[in-house]
């Protein structure tokens, strides 16, 4: 497949995914109880206010033209005006989504190393008292939720130690590079979450690789441990490898709602949950399809990476 | 009300139960109210100086620096840092109240005409005056927005705004639109705040209360400084040089946060949180006593069966452990309830029999009633601390006398969030503020009102009419003991305790109960020592 055929597929199949997403989201925020008459109105208001309120806000029209509305202000880059408080949604997501980027890099900087490291040495010896240790290990991580990863750091860092800050509070006026310790306890949270989740995809691609005859013939040539790893391992394990960074990546970007609220850090996660128990449709609307978006580009960007550094999938038909 | 973000939504619609005029009397929270003992509580005259960074409840970015459409914690604590006040209830006072930008309130004798005095030569944080032309406009803006929280529409629902007449800068004079004798204590709530005429909620706006804004970042905190042209009698402006106003929603991170060094002062804390906090050298913990306590109740709708029954809605009232639920989930720490709102207060029917538990009763009435195998779900929420642990313990009080009870959970914020929705429900949970009882009956039961699920007596509308347009105490009183006598024996409020309001804060902090309420707390006479 050539490369401009192998990016037309995918950005049509990116489009695609997207347009359906939007779709979905739009379909989940309708059928939500109650909606944004029932924000925008007080109890002492009237049955023939609302009425009228959910008629102004074109509301008592078919869903499928509301949809088309919606989507035409989005194709726009309209994302629309938040019901409470009325901040145009846009504000909103350059505001917050920093923020949650910010978490994500951090995250990635340490995941992407030691899930990689990790992964290798596990896949690359499998069964062995290595391997044994980083796959319960990362079994543990996986299957702990995230409130409970972070509690436990807070417990241990925060009020046992008190090294850390308990809640990450932002300067006023500043921004979290203002007090880099206060991205700490997040990020940690958020690195034991992903580097498992991340560890255990790679090393079930490094093991593969492992057992493969190309590996097999190496070692018979006398080339072993970090060398064979890195040279012989880990180019054909990387393509798995880029794609689970990339998932981990997605999520990250997304904000992490457990460790924003539990960090009261002001991130894209906790004010979509915010926005969903403020029945706040546009911002739930805007939030959920821009982050859709992003880990849309995140994995396409994560097929031409992969593909990049895998030459053999270019000789796929 | 507290708690993020369902406070906002109840307090938008109105307040489903108690709170519609809530919002403001329950700024009486703090009023009077005693404190555990609190040895480490420093003495001496008050020292000026320093920055006191509090930590409340508010929500996302989504907030902004209009508090008649916010309904948390943080932003009636802010508002009030900003904006002075017309008074606050006071029951030590002479009128009931302590004046602030008000002198004083003349009352005409046929209880129609209220003559509020300005104090003379207040500013804003400009320099300009402050006038009676100011203060009207304070109290008429809130009905002009559609979105405005009920609460501050009571001045509206109660004089005719329209009618009022500035007699000159420091005298306005408000026509009532019945005859009423509890004007003073309706105007002077805490939560009548003033803005200067024409002003918006912009940042650069003049203000009149002592601090003024420098930063705000919605979601995340306010930061203010003192308001330089701020005083009062006996208050030469604010103590503190700044005010740091941050969101932190979770009652344990403001706890640890507090423990930490991260602020000064953590504000509404669940009972749980409050007991950790207990015996720790490096906090001061308080709690509001009654009046100024939160009623944790469940509402059963009257227009449907079998609540339609006055048995079935006795029946789960004597299905209440209150006892226990005041031990399990306040930790002993509150007010036992009786089925009445606003315990405590002048007004308040104490005389009524404490009604007991009694499942063998409840089961006898149930059968009756002829309501066997009867099926009932309770829908709840989080939207304050120990309002589901009580649906919880209620729940299985139900169980217990037959009852096939569920209880449904909506997660945080989403009971309140669309009201419609709520006051159809046919069984469901609420809490409220502390708000003397007749003026919360005329705001969330009185007409109608779909708060109050079906409760329709008008012959109890006019004994609170009566209560409340009596010149004469004790036959305001007669008055009012009556109506709750009904509410008490035929009512559909099941409100079986009371929970404080709990702050906790660090030694050096004092000042904070003097300006006369804990659960929107103000910091014009607080210092750091």
């Amino acid at each position: 497949m050539t490369w401009g055929r192998f990016l037309l597929l995918r950005l049509a199949a990116a489009v695609a995914a997207l347009a359906v997403v939007s779709v979905l989201v739009f379909a989940a925020t309708a059928v939500l109880p109650g909606d944004a008459v029932g924000v925008l109105s007080g109890a002492d208001t009237t049955a023939a206010q609302r009425a009228t309120l959910r008629a102004d806000l074109g509301l008592d029209r078919p869903a499928h033209e509301r949809y088309l509305d919606w989507a035409g202000s989005l194709l726009r880059g309209d994302l629309g005006t938040a019901l409470v408080g009325g901040r145009p949604v846009s504000d909103l997501l350059a505001d917050r989504l920093p923020n949650s980027v910010l978490i994500a890099v951090l995250s990635l900087l340490l995941v992407a190393p030691l899930s990689v490291v990790c992964g290798l040495v596990a896949g690359m010896h499998p069964r062995a008292a290595a391997d044994r240790a980083i796959s319960t290990a990362t079994l543990c991580g996986v299957a702990l939720p995230e409130f409970v990863v972070a509690s436990l750091l807070v417990t241990v860092l925060a009020t046992w130690l008190g090294v850390l800050p308990r809640v990450s509070l932002v300067p006023l006026g500043g921004t979290p590079l203002d007090t880099p310790e206060i991205l700490v306890l997040p990020v940690l949270s958020t690195v034991a979450v992903g580097l498992a989740a991340a560890t255990r995809l790679i090393r079930t691609a490094a093991a593969q690789v492992a057992t493969a005859p190309f590996v097999e013939a190496a070692r018979l040539r006398g080339v072993t441990g970090p060398r064979l790893a890195l040279r012989h391992v880990l180019p054909n394990a990387i393509g798995p490898a880029v794609q689970s960074l990339a998932l981990v990546t997605a999520a990250l970007v997304g904000g992490t709602v457990v460790v924003e609220t539990i960090f009261s850090y002001p991130g894209i996660g906790y004010e979509l949950q915010q926005a969903v128990a403020n029945r706040d449709v546009p911002v739930v609307q805007g939030l959920t399809v821009v982050l859709a978006g992003i880990a849309l580009v995140v994995l396409l960007l994560a097929d031409v990476v992969a593909r990049l550094v895998d030459p053999r999938q270019g000789r796929h038909p | 009300m507290t708690h993020h973000i369902g406070r906002r939504s109840m307090l938008r619609g109105g307040l489903v139960a108690a709170a519609a005029l809530a919002t403001g009397p329950a700024l009486l929270a703090g009023c009077g109210s005693d404190a555990d003992p609190t040895p480490s509580t420093p003495s001496g005259p008050p020292r000026r100086g320093g920055t006191l960074r509090a930590a409340l409840v508010g929500v996302g970015a989504a907030e902004t620096l209009s508090y008649f459409h916010g309904g948390t914690n943080l932003d009636f604590v802010r508002a009030r840092a900003m904006h002075a006040a017309l008074g606050n209830l006071d029951p030590t006072a002479p009128d009931g109240v302590r004046y602030e930008v008000l002198e004083g309130i003349d009352v005409s004798a046929d209880l129609r005409s209220y003559t509020l005095r300005i104090r003379p030569g207040l500013t804003f944080s400009d320099g300009s005056p402050l006038t009676a032309r100011d203060v009207l406009y304070s109290l008429i803006t809130p009905n002009d927005d559609p979105r405005a929280l009920g609460v501050y529409k009571t001045p509206g629902r109660n004089f005719d705004l329209a009618k009022a007449e500035v007699k000159d800068v420091r005298t306005l004079v408000l026509p009532t639109l019945a005859p009423i004798a509890d004007g003073r204590l309706l105007l002077c709530q805490g939560n009548y705040l003033v803005l200067r005429e024409g002003s918006r909620f912009e940042q650069n706006a003049p203000t009149s209360g002592p601090f003024r804004l420098t930063t705000f970042e919605p979601g995340q905190g306010t930061a203010l400084v003192r308001n330089d042209e701020f005083a009062l009698p006996g208050l030469d402006g604010a103590y503190l040089d700044g005010l740091e106003l941050r969101n932190i929603p979770d009652s344990d991170a403001r706890a640890s946060a507090l423990t930490n060094g991260q602020v000064d002062f953590a504000g509404d804390l669940a009972p749980i949180t409050a007991r950790t906090l207990d015996g720790d050298d490096r906090v001061v913990v308080t709690r509001s006593e009654s009046p100024y306590v939160s009623g944790l109740f469940f509402r059963l709708d009257m227009t449907r069966k079998p609540f339609d029954d006055p048995r079935v809605r006795t029946a789960f009232k004597l299905a209440a452990d209150r006892q226990a639920m005041l031990d399990t989930v306040l930790h002993g720490r509150g007010v036992i309830g009786n089925d009445l709102l606003s315990p405590g207060f002048p007004g308040y029917a104490d005389g009524i029999e404490q009604r007991p538990f009694d499942p063998d009763g409840a089961r006898a009435l149930l059968a009756e009633a002829g309501a066997r195998n009867l099926e009932v779900t309770l829908t709840t929420g989080p939207e304050t601390p120990g309002m589901v642990e009580v649906a919880t313990l209620y729940v299985e009080n139900l169980k217990q006398i037959g009852v096939r009870a569920t209880l449904r959970e909506l997660p945080a914020g989403q009971l309140f969030a669309d009201f419609p929705a709520y006051v159809k429900l046919p069984f469901a949970a609420s809490f409220s503020v502390p708000v003397p009882p007749m003026p919360l009956y005329q705001v969330s039961y009185g007409g109608q009102n779909p708060s109050a699920l079906g409760w329709n007596r008008p012959d109890v509308d006019a004994l609170v009419t009566k209560a409340r347009s009596t010149a004469d105490p004790a036959e305001a009183n007669r008055a009012a003991v009556a109506a709750q006598q009904a509410m008490w024996t035929d009512g559909n409020t099941i409100a079986p305790v009371f929970k404080p309001f709990v702050t906790a804060t660090v030694p050096t902090l004092r000042g904070v109960r003097e300006d006369l309420f804990e659960q929107f707390p103000g910091f014009s006479r607080a210092s750091l020592r």
